[in-house]
């Protein structure tokens, strides 16, 4: 064991670098399957449900399900009835979607699924196979969406910072749909996300920059 | 202009400090997702833990079997309290100081009693705490104060006096489950003797459920370390602030308390650790594995403000002038814990020494129920300042009179309660006001909108109170050229590292951006004490700091300039390039634009990495002078703020609309604008969620918290909140950095609402003023 590995991003470079390795160390498909009751550890699926017949007579054994996470396919170990958000935590290492509320209520949580932002602490992580899932981590490594990262922190449009993934993520949904929101329609997008701190003023003032800046870059791009 | 003390406290022009749209120095760690709070951690081979928690509002263990529990696969361990380390563990700091960490006593629901139980993962934890075979005794319970007071209600603390979060005791004399405090400033029969007019009324602020947005958690595994010694090192994450305190809790040094996490989340004053956070290295002492515990959102809704009943009298003359107060409160104190600030603390200090009035009485019951813990104050509006406010507006009420007047005539002058001078920054602050809203009061229910609503307003003044008492640890290096600013951080979310680095920047001459922060648990500089006044107070330290850095930058650069080192053979005989700062001394030298440079022709000098190459450090320890308002706890006034609300408000539905929501505040100096906004965003929005949304409800029969999740409790969300306008004054009379002192929660939890509801529909409503109230006030439901 070492210590746990120091957070700190002074940069959306830094960010990015640390989100590469995360994402980096996810493996594909899986090499050992661990039993959730004891920790002995399998070389096969097969394995281990064979160890569940014998020594955990009536217990639902784990099943492995592929999903395809910021574009890239990884292969899970979990219990069925695991959620999306509990997936990413224990067994991906992602912790940009948060638990708050745990009820579907607060939005910390929340991801795109194909397409459509939905709550993670809601989601079985066995209804997700199949489904092009894309994360805070994910948006926040695509140069695309620079301008809406920056333009988060430039205008503090976060305090303590905890559900501040879970607004990135609904604003970025906004925006694949919507690439002129007014500030009716930001307010309508971000209404099932909860800030304790109060910080709502300043998500229209960040994102309103974002399309600016976006629009820009087209055209200095295009 | 304060700051008469500090290094340019004077400074007139400014490159860094008051400038707009500078990211947080770890705002990319948090928006970009990672950023990792003491929940989020996940190690590999951790265990999980769960408390028992009481079902009972009032309950005991009798007898507890834990064989079947034990027998369920994946239950690695279950500790009860009747294991020896459980006894011996050390309370915590906010524990009450004469019970175990962990007893058979659960004396709220949802309190942790009796038994942990660590697993393979949480489900296991809750499989197995449903397995364990309890005897319950339950006892006896009052949840709200008026019931705890009565002379038949049970007795709900063992502890007779438990100090508060600065280890004062409770007060005296207590009265079973009442402690009583009482203040007398001058002689109020006298006052109320010469008044003309005597008003009474009645105050009931509920509680208030400001819950932290992370679920206290944290992972904790013990580890060797070569360079450590013999003993492993205690590693823990999600300790965050109180590292050094969960580390003394297991007789571990600073040094060998490891904890690298920074951030923290919301905490909005609620200082109080939850015992996931403490217990997790017991625990993984016992399994010798990483263990995490974790609080769910059900476990974590605290109430941060307490509930009080309040009534005061108030006696005034025919002009306005307030001749006597009497304030009486009953003021919720849960089980455990004394709030210093939520009940006999805001005696000491509060809105009636704002005042000219000198005869002035308060008293306070002080009652323990079984509603929850104390931890410690909370993001309330403090020291009883709404039931003054309330006097205010209705003296204006019964004299015809603008309440603005009512609070000048009231209000004494900056040295003193018999000061008859105005406050200079109150004058600034409601001339900005009434200018911006074009504000026109009226008497209560007399203004309808053309649309048919009732329209109402209020108005509020306040101090900008002080809480940073603390002083500061500052060490700047200077290293490879660049300059660093260690600190352990945290990181909470009121951007105080960045006011700390915008303050170093400006006075090293240097770009916000060309500052380093380096966390490091092991620092001893922290930015924080107090709210936004803290950061002030540590940026004034920083201030004097960075000076005494620059200090030794120009000798440096001067030295290297007058001896530079000898040709070495690797100059290959190539001329060195003359050293502009040569001959010249210390006071003709400064910093600018990240050069070393002359004075008097900025465009000679070098950077700072060549004007010198040592390692440098600098240190201060200190603290700003004492405020003004400190010094006087009230009865002194410097920077003050103002509030101004309207409402319109729907006699069919009950529905309330806020129209407007005016803030003035004189913080003294702006440093960093983008996060003071947004301060005063965060407290609107906890005023309108309390005044008109948030209610902690209870079963009555059984003493069940019912609404402890966010489906039931209702926090406002981006759809409910209106922007609140928002205007700084900058009149530099604080104490800190530049004149600056922060405006702290004075806005918090208002009763803006609350008046100005009453002033369109002429009944007053408590609070939250949810639709349904407001017709029944009217007579409708």
């Amino acid at each position: 064991m070492t210590e746990a590995k120091a957070d700190l991003a002074f940069t959306l470079e830094e960010a990015t670098a640390k989100i590469s390795d995360l994402i980096g160390a996810i493996p594909a498909v899986l090499t050992e399957y661990r039993c959730p009751l004891c920790e002995k550890v399998f070389a096969s699926y097969a394995d281990l449900k064979q160890h569940y017949a014998i020594d955990h007579v009536g217990a639902v054994p784990p099943v492995t399900v592929m999903l395809t996470l910021n574009g890239k396919n990884c292969e899970v170990l979990i219990e069925p009835h695991w959620t999306l958000k509990r997936t990413l935590q224990f067994r991906l290492g992602l912790t940009g979607a948060k638990h708050m509320c745990d009820k579907g209520v607060c939005g910390s949580c929340t991801v795109i699924m194909d397409g459509r932002a939905v709550l993670s602490c809601q989601m079985l992580a066995v209804e997700c196979e199949g489904h092009e899932i894309q994360t805070v981590e994910g948006i926040a490594a695509d140069p695309k969406w620079k301008p809406l990262i920056d333009a988060y922190c430039r205008w503090d449009a976060m305090q303590c910072g905890y559900c501040t993934p879970g607004f990135v993520v609904s604003a970025k949904n906004l925006l694949d749909h919507n690439p002129n929101p007014t500030e009716e329609d930001i307010k309508e997008a971000l209404a099932g996300n909860i800030c304790i701190c109060g910080t709502y003023p300043r998500h229209a003032q960040a994102i309103l920059e974002a399309v600016e800046k976006m629009k820009e870059g087209a055209v200095t791009n295009g | 202009m304060a700051d008469l003390a500090g290094v340019n406290g004077q400074r007139e022009n400014f490159r860094v400090v008051g400038k707009h749209n500078l990211p947080g120095k770890l705002s990319y760690a948090l928006a970009s997702g990672v950023a990792k709070f003491g929940i989020d951690y996940a190690l590999p081979n951790m265990l999980f833990a769960k408390f028992l928690r009481c079902p009972f509002a009032n309950a005991k263990i009798k007898s507890m079997d834990t064989t079947r529990a034990r027998a369920i696969p994946g239950v690695v361990d279950i500790v009860t309290w009747e294991d020896e380390d459980i006894k011996a563990l050390g309370q915590s700091p906010f524990g009450p100081p004469t019970r175990p960490y962990l007893d058979n006593w659960g004396d709220q629901e949802g309190a942790e009693v009796g038994a942990i139980v660590i697993a393979e993962d949480e489900d296991i934890c809750e499989e197995a705490l449903r397995a364990l075979d309890i005897e319950w005794e339950e006892l006896g319970f009052a949840i709200d104060p008026m019931d705890a007071r009565k002379e038949d209600a049970p007795k709900i603390r063992q502890v007779e006096e438990v100090p508060d979060m600065f280890s004062r005791p409770a007060p005296k004399p207590r009265n079973k489950n009442v402690t009583y405090a009482t203040t007398i400033q001058g002689d109020i029969d006298q006052g109320f003797a010469e008044a003309d007019k005597i008003i009474e009324y009645d105050l009931t602020l509920p509680i208030f459920a400001s819950h932290m947005p992370n679920p206290p958690s944290s992972v904790a595994w013990w580890e060797m370390d070569p360079y450590h010694g013999d003993t492993p090192d205690l590693h823990i994450e999600g300790a965050v602030q109180r590292r050094e305190s969960v580390g003394r809790m297991y007789g571990m040094s600073n040094e060998k308390t490891i904890q690298v996490g920074v951030f923290q989340g919301g905490k909005y004053c609620d200082w109080g650790m939850r015992k996931s956070q403490e217990i997790t290295p017991l625990l993984a002492k016992r399994v010798g594995r990483p263990v995490r515990c974790a609080n769910t959102r059900e476990e974590t809704f605290d109430f941060l403000m307490n509930k009080r009943y309040m009534h005061l009298k108030v006696g005034f003359k025919k002009d306005g002038l307030i001749t006597a107060v009497d304030d009486y409160s009953i003021a919720d104190n849960g089980v455990y814990g004394n709030s210093s600030f939520g009940a006999a603390g805001d005696q000491g200090y509060g809105p009636y020494y704002t005042l000219k009035c000198l005869n002035i009485r308060q008293q306070m019951e002080i009652v323990d129920t079984n509603s929850g813990k104390m931890y410690l104050s909370g993001q309330h509006c403090p020291f009883n300042w709404d039931a003054g406010t309330m006097a205010i507006y209705l003296i204006a009420e019964e004299l015809d009179m603008d309440p603005i007047d009512v609070a000048r005539k009231n209000l004494h002058g900056p040295a003193s309660q018999e000061d008859v001078g105005p406050v200079p920054s109150f004058e600034a602050c409601v001339a900005e006001g009434t200018r911006r809203t074009g504000w026109q009061w009226h008497k209560a229910g007399t203004k309808k909108l053309p649309d048919g609503r009732m329209h109402g307003a209020s108005f509020r003044y306040q101090m900008c109170p002080r809480h940073a008492f603390s002083g500061y640890e500052c060490k700047l290096e200077l290293r490879d050229g660049e300059v660093h600013f260690p600190t352990q951080g945290p990181c909470t979310g009121i951007f105080a590292v960045e006011c700390n680095a915008m303050v170093i920047a400006e006075e090293l001459g240097l770009e916000y951006e060309d500052v380093h922060i380096d966390f490091d648990f092991r620092e001893k500089f922290t930015p924080v004490g107090g709210g936004s006044d803290g950061s002030t107070a540590s940026s004034w330290a920083m201030k004097e700091c960075a000076n005494i850095l620059k200090g030794k930058i120009l000798e440096s650069a001067l030295k290297a300039a007058n001896n530079p080192p000898p040709p070495s053979m690797f100059s290959f005989g190539m001329p060195k390039k003359e050293n502009p700062l040569k001959g010249h001394t210390v006071d003709e030298l400064d910093i600018i634009n990240g050069c070393v440079c002359l004075k008097a022709d900025p465009s000679q000098g070098l950077p700072l990495k060549e004007a010198t190459t040592e390692n440098i450090f600098a240190t201060f320890s200190g603290r700003p002078p004492t405020s003004l308002w400190t010094m006087g706890m009230g009865k002194m006034l410097d920077t003050m703020n103002a509030l101004f609300c309207e409402v319109a408000v729907d006699t069919d539905t009950g529905e309330v609309e806020i129209l407007r929501m005016t803030a003035v505040t004189d913080p003294g100096k702006v440093l960093r604008p983008t996060s003071f906004e947004s301060q005063i965003d965060q407290v609107m929005f906890f005023s309108q969620g309390c005044q008109l949304l948030e209610e902690y409800v209870y079963d009555p029969k059984t003493g069940v918290k019912l609404n402890n999740n966010m489906i039931d409790y209702k926090k406002p969300t981006i759809m409910d909140v209106p922007t609140v306008d928002t205007k700084y004054l900058e009149t530099r009379s604080g104490n800190a950095a530049y004149g600056a002192n922060g405006i702290s929660h004075s806005l918090a939890n208002t009763h803006a609402l609350i008046i100005a509801i009453h002033n369109a529909i002429g009944v007053w409503v408590d609070p939250p003023a949810t639709p349904d109230k407001i017709l029944k006030a009217l007579g409708k439901a």
